[in-house]
């Protein structure tokens, strides 16, 4: 299941360029409540890609569908030039649009006692899931693309902002190391929940939800041992040398 | 737990005479400390403000004859990104000295009780300020974080075990770095919104209000300098090879983190 997520984090480790590794984890930057966020998508590209995006469902993820999308949109085919990534765009499109349709749904709740965060990040990451509901039969298409060299820090770094995305709305408000693995063992769970999703054929993708939910449950055991592990050594630590003190040595 | 002494103006003018500082003479904003959430009252965009203090001056609620607002630009945001998990660091950093400085200080000393559990109360609440200001704006922590947790807790237990005036050297020398650090945040801040007042923009509260905030806590901090001074740091030995590792530490530090 891991399968998918393996070349990701390979290259992630044998990327040399001048962007370390931390910044496809950071994925943003500052991020101001004054201002809303602008679209990452030009008008035009909106445009194609959107319309593309309607011949997905006959097409699949091709250079096809987006030149269709052009014509579409009241462009000529050879538009396409915008898109160096070819089909990958509307791969990308999709993933994008998808990601920032979440917070119209649901909106980073107040901290309280009751928030339920491990609730909140299963509904947000099961309504992303079923944003790709409808290409399901096209997305082997998408994840050979996704898995192609030149798209995997696209894609990694997008899967990153999807993790982010679904832990900020849940209302997480981790700040410590664990901020890096939250998002990484969400990130990893998401993508074999995906890859479950292309062999579900059950009502309303209810295996995928059952698998997801699993998956997180155990994702959140490992973070509670990792956490009692912590305290269990600190505990010790902290015994073993008040013991010492109260001997008298000087420590 | 705000108190406002001209000791730490005055030190800080000492230890940067190159600098202007005409930043402490800023008008009004700077007088009512504008405290950013203890805890983050995180409201998603849409959602209406808190019914916290308005700081009232500034005109969010006005409609129409409302300044332009501009967004800040990708540098800018790039700044606020990496000074603001320099911060929460160096917060974390600070708890965990003093956390671990005290129990062998207060057996040798325990007049100095009340003092370190002063700053220690002190860092805590810079520390879950910036805690919920990197949660608040969507900043990660610095990857160091485990690093810089256990060379914070050896520095405090180990200038604490050296005595009273090495720990006081300690704090003398990592609050000259941090107090120097915030100063130039708060310089960088001023100056984008002498800017934008010029372009006849308005200041938005985000950077208004964290003006203010790294403000009070510079000044804190610059009282704990204050303190270590007035309790022997300069008394401690070796105070030169002390104070120049710590300080060469800080900036090390604080150069890391500003990058990962
Ligand atoms: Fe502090
Ligand atoms: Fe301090």
């Amino acid at each position: 299941m891991a399968r998918a997520f393996a070349p990701f984090a390979l290259t992630c480790l044998r990327q040399r360029s001048r962007q370390p590794c931390l910044s496809i984890l950071s994925a943003r930057q500052y991020h101001s409540h004054e201002h809303a966020s602008s679209s990452p998508f030009s008008p035009t590209e909106d445009a194609i890609l959107s319309a593309a995006l309607k011949y997905v469902l006959s097409s699949s993820f091709t250079a096809e569908s987006l030149s269709l999308g052009a014509q579409d949109a009241g462009y000529l085919p050879i538009s396409t030039n915008l898109f160096p990534s070819g089909a990958f765009a509307l791969v990308n499109y999709h993933l994008v649009t998808q990601r920032l349709r979440l917070s119209d749904s649901f909106s980073r709740p107040d901290p309280s006692p009751q928030l339920n965060i491990s609730d909140n990040v299963r509904s947000i990451a099961m309504q992303r899931l079923k944003g790709t509901a409808p290409y399901i039969p096209q997305w082997q298409d998408a994840l050979a693309l996704l898995s192609m060299r030149s798209n995997i820090p696209t894609g990694v770094r997008e899967l990153a902002r999807l993790a982010d995305e679904i832990l900020y709305l849940a209302g997480s408000d981790t700040v410590t190391t664990a901020w890096y693995t939250d998002r990484m063992a969400l990130a990893g769970i998401y993508a074999s929940a995906e890859l479950f999703m292309t062999q579900d054929r059950s009502r309303g993708f209810a295996d995928t939800e059952d698998f997801l939910h699993r998956r997180l449950q155990e994702g959140e055991k490992l973070r509670d041992a990792g956490s009692m592990v912590g305290k269990w050594v600190g505990m010790q630590a902290g015994g073993l040398i008040d013991g010492l003190r109260s001997k008298g040595v000087w420590i | 737990m705000h108190r406002t002494t001209l000791t730490p103006r005055t030190i800080i003018s000492v230890l940067h005479p190159h600098r202007p500082i005409l930043d402490f003479l800023l008008p009004a904003f700077t007088h009512h400390p504008t405290h950013f959430p203890r805890r983050h009252n995180a409201t998603a965009a849409s959602a209406p403000p808190s019914p916290q203090p308005p700081p009232s001056s500034y005109g969010q609620h006005d409609p129409q004859g409302a300044k332009r607002r501009t967004p800040l630009s990708p540098s800018q945001k790039s700044f606020l990104d990496s000074a603001l998990r320099v911060n929460q660091a160096g917060e974390l950093a600070a708890t965990l000295i003093y956390t671990h400085q005290t129990p062998p200080l207060l057996r040798t000393h325990p007049h100095l009780r009340q003092l370190m559990h002063h700053m220690h109360a002190q860092e805590a609440g810079h520390f879950a300020t910036f805690n919920a200001m990197l949660a608040h704006h969507r900043i990660r922590p610095t990857a160091m974080y485990p690093l810089w947790t256990a060379a914070a807790s050896t520095l405090g237990w180990a200038t604490g075990l050296m005595g009273k005036e090495a720990a006081m050297a300690c704090t003398e020398a990592v609050e000259t770095e941090i107090g120097g650090h915030y100063n130039g945040q708060v310089r960088v801040l001023v100056r984008w919104m002498r800017e934008m007042e010029e372009r006849g923009e308005e200041v938005g509260d985000e950077v208004r209000e964290l003006v203010g905030t790294l403000k009070r806590i510079r000044d804190e901090e610059l009282e704990h300098l204050d303190e270590a001074v007035g309790e022997g740091a300069r008394l401690a030995r070796p105070y030169r090879l002390l104070n120049r590792v710590i300080r060469s530490g800080c900036k090390g530090a604080i150069w890391v983190s500003e990058r990962v």
